[in-house]
């Protein structure tokens, strides 16, 4: 990610999270690319790499205005003001739901950009995030507060986001995308234009019977009339109709039998 | 698919206090005591081998078991300490050095006795007794390190599996060369080198069976 365009459409914070393969850790840096976002979420998100007992830690003081109203306790600060997401993550081991879930929303956008470095696909990328959340949850009890939050946070997210994206190159190697035309739907709404050219085919046909049968057809099962209603409107006897139908419904099954067996 | 805030909301409503792990040092030496233990307990069940008072005054021997016990050490370390994230998973080169001394020594032992005792050194009574030790000692070993490392389950647990598994063969083999006279070559290097081979070779293979196993996702 070289440009403050990389975040999407959305407004807010962007950042970059650039790798510094010599040390072994990466140093996000945030573009501001919204300010007016900011003024009217009344949040503010500066990021900045801190360094304790020589190991990076990532602070943010991202802070919703609303948090402000809840009870819990406000989130803990270093002493220049910044979020101390350690502090928050132990108080989560202690079972503070609010906490937890601030800071989860706060390393949310740092998970993202590290994800879009190595996913393409949007949709991955989201995927991806959410495993990472995931399995933060499952193994959150690993984290050591007396440890730094940055380097701990980071291996989960690359060891999720590289099985990731293996699991998806083996779903790739061996199953292929549809294509719209291959395409078909349960919904008798979506299949309109099948059942089109059925009816046509079946007026067809039912043209090609005998009058006696294509009016018993056309009286008894496309107007839905009664054996009585029909008997009255065509002068036939009843069992006469009765005997017509089953005559004609006999003659268009052995019709579509043979057009299917020949096309 | 539920968007991102809402599995949010769900992980934090579910944020129950849990227990931290306990530091990765203490950890690797309860397992290490367990392995102790059942060394000890193994020894009482079968008994020293024979003739391990003079094979203790030969240097090559007692190289060989130092060796293979300080892997078996520095390997469980090493897997408890690479498990926890946020570790450099360099640890995991920790029992590089101890496992070199110990093949060497193998190595050195299997030139100057092959002359001697030549490849007819097997012998089916010792192998089943060996093979008896070898259950008696690994499965506990194995079990108590999958229940001990089973949250790296979802974090590529195949490098810790394998260092894990490199530890649980030294401690076997090491269990093996005090208790059971393996002096010839090909039993050497069958319950050694052949041991270290399978365990860290089927812990790399099937390690996310494994962790499934015991902590399914």
């Amino acid at each position: 990610m070289n440009s403050p365009e990389c975040c999407g459409p959305n407004p807010g914070p962007c950042q970059e999270i650039r790798p510094d393969a010599a040390k072994g850790y990466v140093t996000p840096k945030i573009y501001l690319r919204d300010k007016r976002f900011l003024m009217t979420q009344n949040s503010g998100m500066s990021t900045q790499a801190h360094r304790r007992d020589g190991k990076l830690s990532f602070v943010s003081d991202t802070q919703k205005s609303d948090d402000a109203d809840r009870p819990s306790e406000p989130a803990a600060r270093r002493p220049d003001g910044t979020a101390d997401w350690s502090v928050a993550m132990a108080r989560a081991q202690e079972g503070d739901h609010e906490a937890y879930r601030r800071l989860l929303e706060a390393i949310t956008p740092y998970v993202r950009a590290l994800a879009a470095r190595q996913v393409r696909n949007r949709s991955d990328i989201e995927d991806t995030v959410q495993d990472v959340l995931m399995t933060i949850h499952a193994v959150r009890h690993t984290y050591d507060p007396a440890r730094p939050f940055g380097p701990w946070l980071v291996a989960i997210a690359n060891r999720r986001i590289v099985d990731g994206l293996r699991r998806r190159g083996r779903v790739g190697s061996h199953e292929a995308e549809l294509d719209p035309e291959q395409e078909t739907f349960w919904p008798s709404e979506a299949n309109l234009q099948e059942e089109t050219v059925d009816a046509r085919a079946v007026r067809d046909a039912i043209e090609r019977l005998p009058a006696g049968q294509r009016e018993a057809v056309r009286m008894l099962k496309l107007e839905e009339m009664s054996l009585k209603e029909a008997a009255a409107a065509s002068g036939m006897s009843v069992a006469a109709l009765k005997v017509a139908t089953h005559r004609a419904l006999k003659a268009l099954r052995k019709l579509f039998e043979s057009q299917g067996r020949n096309s | 698919m539920r968007s991102t805030s809402n599995l949010i909301d769900l992980l934090a409503a579910d944020a129950a206090p849990v227990r931290r792990l306990r530091p990765p040092m203490v950890r690797a030496a309860c397992w290490l005591l367990l392995a102790a233990l059942i060394l000890v307990l193994a020894a009482s069940h079968h008994g020293l081998r024979p003739d391990l008072a003079t094979k203790l005054t030969q240097p090559v021997f007692v190289t060989g078991i130092a060796a293979a016990m300080l892997t078996g050490v520095l390997a469980a370390v090493a897997a408890f300490m690479a498990s926890v994230p946020g570790r450099s998973r360099r640890w995991l080169l920790l029992p590089v050095p101890a496992l070199l001394i110990w093949f060497a020594t193998i190595g050195y032992g299997c030139l100057t006795d092959w002359v001697r005792i030549g490849p007819a050194g097997l012998s089916p009574g010792e192998t089943a007794s060996c093979f008896a030790t070898l259950m008696m000692v690994s499965l506990p070993l194995s079990f108590a390190l999958l229940i001990m490392l089973r949250y790296v389950a979802r974090l590529s647990p195949g490098p810790v599996a394998m260092c894990g598994s490199l530890a649980i063969a030294a401690m076997t083999a090491t269990a093996l060369s005090l208790l059971h006279p393996l002096d010839a070559t090909a039993m050497i290097l069958m319950w050694n080198v052949g041991i270290a081979l399978l365990f860290v070779s089927v812990s790399g293979r099937f390690a996310d069976h494994l962790f499934n196993w015991v902590a399914p996702r």
